[in-house]
């Protein structure tokens, strides 16, 4: 069986996702760079919820780690990424960029990386390929929801602040990474027993996390906490208009619904909208349905007395995704939108 | 995170309920409203489909209205489903007064409304509102169509029927007769309105608590399978089709304006029977130009304002198809008309 490289995931597998400065960071640079970079496909538990413990696989930093999702990647147009995937497990695994837009083939694929074997792709991005991208494994169809998949943002050459070339600005920028889990499914990976055909759900994470209410043990803690995640969490002050790359690796799709402001919609699957609505509620597809949207930070505008400040959600209104293990409201694909 | 309403949240909680945060404190910022509404609940009420088959619904009721389901009663009765409208104008000061008994939690988060922590009806975030009366003080910029609702245990509250439409008028344009309708600032103008809130039902959840699964436990709020299909509280089977609170009866050279509200859970796509729907506006926004298309796929909550004017007499039949979440298989339709005599 899969046991090689088997972790616990908690506190110290996710403590890679808070050790950054919260919010991606990135500074463009006039000259194309390599971005070298080596991901370990590792595998272990993640307690949920309501306590049961799911089998999950990663993408990691190293293989002492189970990053769900990978540690983000950030890159700008004309640099080359080199990335390194090592195979701790002793199955077969791989490891694809999806192309940009949905029809487009993979931006770059490794082919199969057998149990404890590795490979190093090579891929200089050209121009026009701007954009938010999903990369995962597909050597099954159901890799994608073990947790093998995280994101990469290729920005404009030579922008900090824009998604393509001529984009309206923001001045931050984050992943909102959704999954949904079958413990069922991730069972049967686990003990080589047959995967079902069919899923039901019973887990929602936004970036590996569930929302913890107040009162729940975890509740505020950044490891722990999908609302408290800094790397999750919309915190910013009135202004701070935030750019947010959705990306479902999940099974389902998704209603994103923000509460305190509306979003500008940028994209649906990578295609640049003809004009930018502004939306309350964006439909995320699932099969690797992707969006990207700017979170204005306007002060809310329908307050009275007007305000400024302010703790709000941005939950999932197709609201069974507000649940765990079949009740347990709160415990969700939910994150905080502070207004500071 | 400051504004943790109270110490209900963890193993205590009402009753049977879990992370709930009761409250009902008096309004930040009160000020004396433009417009009032008031508004109970009852969670006893029901719907009869086509088939002859109930379920159980809870919603709002209108208590100035002379409804029940005041906090003072013991709120087991029934009211209309949807919720009773609230209509408003731009720029009004609005309060939603809502009043629950000691028995059980609830809120109204007025959808796509953008106003402070207090007043958004998020429990966690502020109180869940029992044993008295809150008043949600909000005042909307921006015409459109909203809708309110529950956000208590939301999978289950708002599965119930605890939702109703929320309108909100733009000031009248300039020049404008009175009597004129538009759908936003110095927008399109209608004669005919329909509200079309389309939702999926699954009998199986209408038989839980309020509190189901707050606790832990599988109550299958991750699971829904619905088995009616039903717009505006009617079921979109076939009663729909002819309900005059559902179906529109207009005349040639006659506008409408669609307000599609997507009410369910499910992503929909609904289909105006070859008509063409010029949208306007979505989620309470004009959309930078008009989007001229004979179907519109959407998901949870999503609103679109939809102007169609038939250029000839005839009856179109307008088709919401549900969709399953994971599989996309088309689990059910739900059918109303267009008659343009
Ligand atoms: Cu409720
Ligand atoms: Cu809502």
């Amino acid at each position: 069986m899969e046991r090689r490289g088997f972790l616990k995931a908690g506190t110290a597998g996710f403590a890679s996702l808070v050790s950054g400065a919260g919010l991606l960071t990135w500074a463009p640079r006039s000259e194309a760079a390599t971005i070298s970079k080596t991901l370990y496909i590792t595998a272990g538990t993640h307690t949920m919820p309501d306590g049961v413990s799911v089998y999950i696989k990663g993408f990691s930093d190293s293989s002492a780690d189970l990053n769900v999702p990978a540690t983000p990647i950030v890159c700008q147009e004309g640099d080359t990424l080199e990335i390194t995937i090592i195979n701790r497990l002793a199955v077969t695994h791989n490891f694809v960029i999806g192309g940009l837009k949905a029809g487009d083939p993979p931006l770059v694929s490794s082919g199969d990386i057998a149990g404890g074997g590795s490979k190093t792709i090579t891929y200089t991005i050209p121009t026009g390929k701007a954009g938010s991208y999903l990369f995962y494994d597909n050597k099954t169809s159901y890799n994608v929801f073990l947790g093998l998949h995280g994101g990469l943002a290729i920005m404009p050459a030579g922008s900090s602040n824009q998604l393509y070339s001529g984009s309206p600005t923001f001045v931050k920028q984050l992943f909102w990474v959704f999954n949904d889990i079958d413990p069922a499914l991730n069972s049967a990976v686990q003990h080589g027993t047959t995967v079902p055909t069919s899923f039901t759900p019973r887990y929602f994470t936004i970036n590996g996390q569930t929302s913890l209410p107040p009162g729940a043990v975890g509740f505020d803690d950044p490891t722990r906490d999908a609302m408290a995640n800094p790397e999750t969490q919309l915190a910013g002050s009135v202004g701070d208009r935030t750019l947010i790359r959705m990306l479902n690796a999940g099974m389902c799709s998704h209603a994103v619904h923000t509460h305190a402001n509306h979003m500008e919609w940028l994209t649906d699957r990578g295609t640049v909208r003809g004009s930018v609505w502004k939306k309350d509620v964006l439909y995320l597809r699932n099969q690797l349905g992707k969006i990207d949207a700017i979170y204005p930070f306007e002060a809310p505008p329908d307050a009275y007395p007007p305000v400024t400040t302010g703790h709000f959600p941005m939950h999932l209104h197709d609201e069974m995704s507000q649940t765990a293990g079949g009740g347990m409201y709160l415990f969700g694909a939910m994150t905080d939108i502070v207004f500071k | 995170m400051g504004m943790n309403g109270g110490g209900g949240g963890g193993g205590g909680g009402m009753g049977n309920a879990c992370y709930v945060y009761p409250g009902a404190p008096a309004t930040p910022g009160f000020v004396t409203p433009d417009v009032l509404f008031q508004r109970g609940i009852y969670m006893n009420g029901s719907m009869r489909f086509d088939d002859g088959n109930s379920v159980t619904i809870w919603g709002f009721t209108d208590l100035a209205a002379g409804g029940g389901g005041g906090a003072g009663g013991d709120q087991m009765g029934g009211g209309s489903f949807p919720s009773p409208a609230i209509r408003v104008t731009e720029g009004q000061i609005v309060h939603t007064a809502l009043s629950v008994n000691m028995m059980w939690m609830h809120t109204i988060h007025h959808h796509g409304i953008e106003p402070s922590t207090e007043n958004d009806g998020v429990g966690h975030l502020s109180w869940d509102v029992t044993g008295g009366t809150y008043t949600y003080q909000w005042r909307p910029l921006h015409a459109g169509t909203y809708f309110y609702h529950c956000h208590v245990n939301t999978p289950l509250h708002a599965e119930m029927g605890m939702y109703g439409a929320l309108i909100v008028d733009p000031k009248p344009t300039p020049g404008d007769p009175a009597g004129t309708k538009r759908a936003f600032y110095n927008g399109p103008k209608y004669d005919v309105e329909a509200i079309w809130a389309c939702d999926e039902i699954d009998p199986n959840w209408h038989t839980l608590p309020w509190y189901a699964g707050t606790c832990g436990g599988d109550v299958g709020l991750n699971n829904l399978n619905p088995r009616y299909f039903i717009i505006t509280g009617v079921d979109g089977a076939s009663s729909a089709l002819t309900n005059p609170a559902v179906a529109v009866n207009m005349t040639l050279g006659q506008t409408l304006l669609v307000r599609y509200i997507c009410a369910g859970f499910y992503p929909q796509k609904i289909s105006f029977g070859g008509l063409t729907a010029s949208v306007v506006a979505s989620d309470g926004r004009p959309l930078p130009a008009a989007w001229n298309t004979g179907a519109i796929e959407a998901h949870s909550a999503e609103r679109y304002d939809c102007i169609i004017k038939p250029t000839s007499r005839g009856t179109w039949t307008v088709t919401v198809q549900f969709f399953h979440w994971r599989t996309g298989a088309v689990l059910g339709t739900a059918k109303t008309r267009i008659t343009v005599a």
